[in-house]
């Protein structure tokens, strides 16, 4: 099995690099002009972005691997980056408390959820739905429509653990997929969470305990979006209640695209970080096609569609096998 | 000192009586059976010792100490285990790990250990005699290999007890014979088996004793040895056969209006042939899981059959969906009214309207509609404040009047009726028994498919038995015992003659 979940993650990473490789031939250069694409600088900048997708999207890949769903990653990454943003720039806390405060903004959306789904048993879309408003509107009141330039306040030259301070949230994002890759494939909770997604009936015959293993999956689908706010407040310097508007979607579709199965029990959490850098690039490269400004929300959901209907089609050949 | 032990047990779903004062020992290391027909109260039985039930009244006992089980774990942490009758499986999760699910082997802070899950399961698999890679994803398997897996789960957990729920329905017969194998082995090592069926050839071939259980009653336990299948039959059924009003009726059957010949639909039927006459009342009895829903739902083009043909009023025919059957006059009261029958959030006119106005691809006339309605209810005696109401006001006989009264509305001439009475209380029960004489008498041909064996005895000219899948025999309802029938829908194809 594990052998056929790495295939699956192969094939987004081969899906990503045909992309590179088609972006880098279409828009290659004249003679003696630097790659507009292909350059360290842009790809730091399309990893820098698409990490504040791909921390959340870790989550949300979990919460669909357990057979949910959250509609609350934007705002709660608004939320979070608004609260640790704030508390900073405005109210000159530690940067530290801060971030510990935006971090428990998530904490409390992810836990809020959980209660509302475990033991009042919303629906998780309706749950996630209320949470989603709620989170927002809490960035809109503690705001009031207010921008707080968290790098305009951060000490010159100031950075976290000897990275430069554009590396910081990529780093975080690859460092968090691989604890979290580890955790739901090798150890007997993320054992829990696919066996709640695959049948959650028969979870509750075997003895798991079918409620802890949701609550936690939300609770932690909070944390990290939180994360993925606080990075965009602390290292991209942006803190504002408009923020990561309709992340979600793009969010849930990068699990998708990465293998989650929205029906629950299929998914994987580096599937999902490698999907929302396949929009990375798209959302990167496509403005650079001269024409292309209009087209590329719908190339995007092209290929969403295009690149599910693949792996719906190899797994029906898989099976005949 | 018996190693389980149900002590007065009763349990009531609202006012429905699943268990009352039911007792039961168990030996340690026997192999008990606990058999009766649909609604005897088994599965609740074995529901209180999962410990996804709680009793009303009574006590289970676990090796002579009150045991009140609050959930599977509690129930596995006495080392009892279970065969479910639904294919719990996690189709998404590989055999290895389908087998530890719950239960992993796991060194410090829960790391999974995979090595050793694997290895143990190839262990077990090997034992069962199921050759399976751990590693193949639980989707890939055919449907018996599932159900032995859940055997192997139990071996895992090594436990004392082993509970089977009817461990046989979605198996063939070679399949079947593996899984006994496995569980004589089982018995040989001094596991407990408690094994619920109500499949005699089965009960008699595996078990030392049998409970039997009726209404929710236990009427008896009796030694294997020294009984034979008719004694276990009769105290299955053994209740007043109620007057049976059929016989009064004329058995003058007029021109044959539906009539099928050898129709298959692999794996839930084949090589069913049956005719119905005008004036006729066809009964069609088995077991749940015989194939009758999926028989009468193939013959109004639900399903499509793999072969057989279908002849209405002589006339080969082959509906491509329930609205085609209904414009050729065939009709399906359907079995399970919440999903099949009813529209609950529309009300009773607009219910009774739709099979008409698909049929006949008509414009919905309000007005028109609340008056068809107002005179569908009164003709059928159907207890409804309006016609405006929802259905779920009414009690769950009167809902079961209208799911019929909408489809009679339309006159058919071949009526299909799956478990009619499912659920509804006895005075609803006769009204409806009315209702298809009645319709019997103007000219209709009537299928009625139950497992409700005096329901059967009562209404029908004739008797088809279904069992796994094929017809057992055919019995003239005058003259025919309860025993003979459930010999035939409960014996294998020997035994029976």
């Amino acid at each position: 099995m594990s052998r056929l979940r790495t295939m699956r993650e192969l094939s987004t990473l081969a899906i990503l690099a045909i992309e590179i490789a088609f972006f880098t031939w279409y828009l290659w250069p004249g003679p003696g002009r630097p790659h507009p694409f292909l350059n360290a600088a842009n790809l730091l900048l399309i990893l820098k972005y698409s990490s504040i997708y791909g921390i959340a999207a870790i989550g949300a890949a979990i919460v669909i691997i357990a057979g949910g769903i959250d509609l609350a990653p934007g705002a709660v990454i608004a939320l979070a980056g608004v609260v640790s943003g704030g508390l900073f720039v405005s109210a000159h806390w530690s940067l530290g408390a801060s971030v510990a405060a935006g971090l428990a903004s998530g904490l409390a959306c992810g836990g809020l959820t959980a209660v509302l789904v475990v033991p009042a048993r919303l629906p998780p879309f309706i749950a996630t739905l209320g949470v989603m408003g709620i989170a927002r509107g809490a960035a809109f009141i503690l705001t009031e429509g207010r921008f707080f330039d968290v790098s305009g306040a951060l000490p010159p030259g100031w950075h976290v653990a000897g990275l430069p301070l554009d590396w910081t949230a990529p780093v975080l994002m690859a460092a968090l997929a691989l604890i979290f890759q580890i955790l739901m494939t090798r150890f007997e909770w993320g054992r829990a969470v696919f066996a709640v997604g695959g049948n959650e009936m028969a979870a509750r015959f075997s003895g798991v305990s079918v409620g802890l293993v949701q609550a936690s999956v939300y609770t932690i689908a909070g944390v990290l979006s939180a994360v993925s706010g606080v990075a965009l407040a602390v290292v991209q310097g942006q803190g504002k209640a408009d923020l990561a508007m309709g992340y979600e979607l793009d969010i849930i579709a990068s699990a998708v695209v990465g293998g989650a199965s929205l029906s629950g029990g299929r998914g994987s959490v580096v599937g999902a970080v490698l999907g929302t850098l396949i929009f990375g690039v798209l959302r990167n490269a496509l403005p650079q096609i001269p024409g292309a400004t209009f087209y590329d929300r719908l190339i995007v959901g092209l290929v969403v569609i295009v690149i599910v209907v693949m792996d719906q089609v190899l797994m029906r050949k898989g099976d005949r096998v | 000192m018996p190693a389980i032990e149900f002590r007065h047990l009763s349990k009531s779903f609202g006012a429905v009586a699943a268990l009352s004062d039911v007792s039961c020992a168990i030996e340690q290391g026997e192999a008990h059976a606990i058999v009766g027909e649909n609604g005897a109260g088994k599965s609740t039985l074995l529901k209180i010792l999962a410990g996804s039930l709680q009793p009303d009244r009574g006590e289970l006992r676990l090796d002579g100490a009150p045991a009140a089980l609050r959930g599977p774990r509690e129930a596995m942490a006495h080392g009892i285990a279970f065969v479910h009758q639904e294919m719990l499986a996690f189709p998404n999760l590989s055999v290895a790990a389908n087998i530890f699910a719950g239960r992993e082997l796991t060194g410090r802070l829960g790391v999974l250990r995979d090595r050793e899950m694997r290895e143990r399961a190839r262990t077990l698999l090997a034992r069962l005699h199921v050759p399976v890679d751990p590693d193949t994803l639980v989707e890939r398997l055919p449907v018996a290999w599932r159900q032995l897996l859940q055997v192997a789960r139990a071996l895992a957990m090594e436990c004392r007890t082993l509970a089977l729920d009817e461990p046989t329905t979605s198996l063939t017969d070679a399949e079947s014979s593996h899984l006994f194998a496995v569980l004589d082995d089982l018995r040989q090592s001094g596991v407990t088996l408690i094994y619920v069926s109500h499949r005699l050839p089965e009960v008699f071939r595996l078990c030392d004793r049998i409970t039997v259980l009726r209404d929710g009653r236990s009427v008896c336990t009796l030694p294997r040895r020294g009984v034979s299948h008719d004694d276990v039959v009769k105290a299955m059924v053994g209740r007043d056969v109620p007057a049976r009003a059929a016989a009064a009726r004329s058995g003058t059957a007029g021109l044959t209006r539906l009539r099928i010949d050898r129709l298959t639909r692999r794996p839930c039927f084949e090589d069913i042939s049956l005719h119905a006459a005008a004036g006729e009342i066809v009964g069609l009895f088995g077991l749940v899981g015989a194939g009758r829903s999926e028989l009468l739902e193939t013959i109004v083009g639900l399903h499509a059959a793999d072969r057989g043909t279908i002849e209405i009023e002589g006339g080969r025919r082959r509906f491509a969906s329930p609205r085609d059957a209904a414009r050729s006059g065939v009709a399906l009261v359907p079995e399970d009214r919440q999903r099949q029958g009813l529209f609950f959030n529309l009300s009773l006119a607009a219910n009774l309207a739709v099979p008409g106005a698909e049929a006949r691809r008509a414009v919905l006339v309000g007005r028109q509609e609340r008056r068809d309605a107002e005179g569908l209810l009164a003709r059928w005696r159907i207890k409804a404040p309006s016609p405006d109401a929802l259905p779920g006001a009414l009690s769950g006989g009167n809902q079961q009047k209208v799911v019929l009264a909408k489809w009679l509305a339309l006159e058919p001439r071949v009526l299909l009726l799956d478990e009619p009475t499912k659920g509804v209380d006895v005075g609803a029960k006769y009204d409806i028994h009315a209702i298809v004489r009645e319709l019997a008498a103007r000219g209709a041909a009537c299928v009625v498919s139950s497992s409700d064996l005096p329901e059967v005895l009562a209404m029908a000219d004739r008797i088809l038995v279904m069992r796994a899948g094929r017809l057992a025999g055919e019995i003239l309802a005058a003259g025919a015992g309860e025993e003979q029938v459930m010999r035939l829908a409960a014996t294998e194809p020997g035994a029976a003659a």
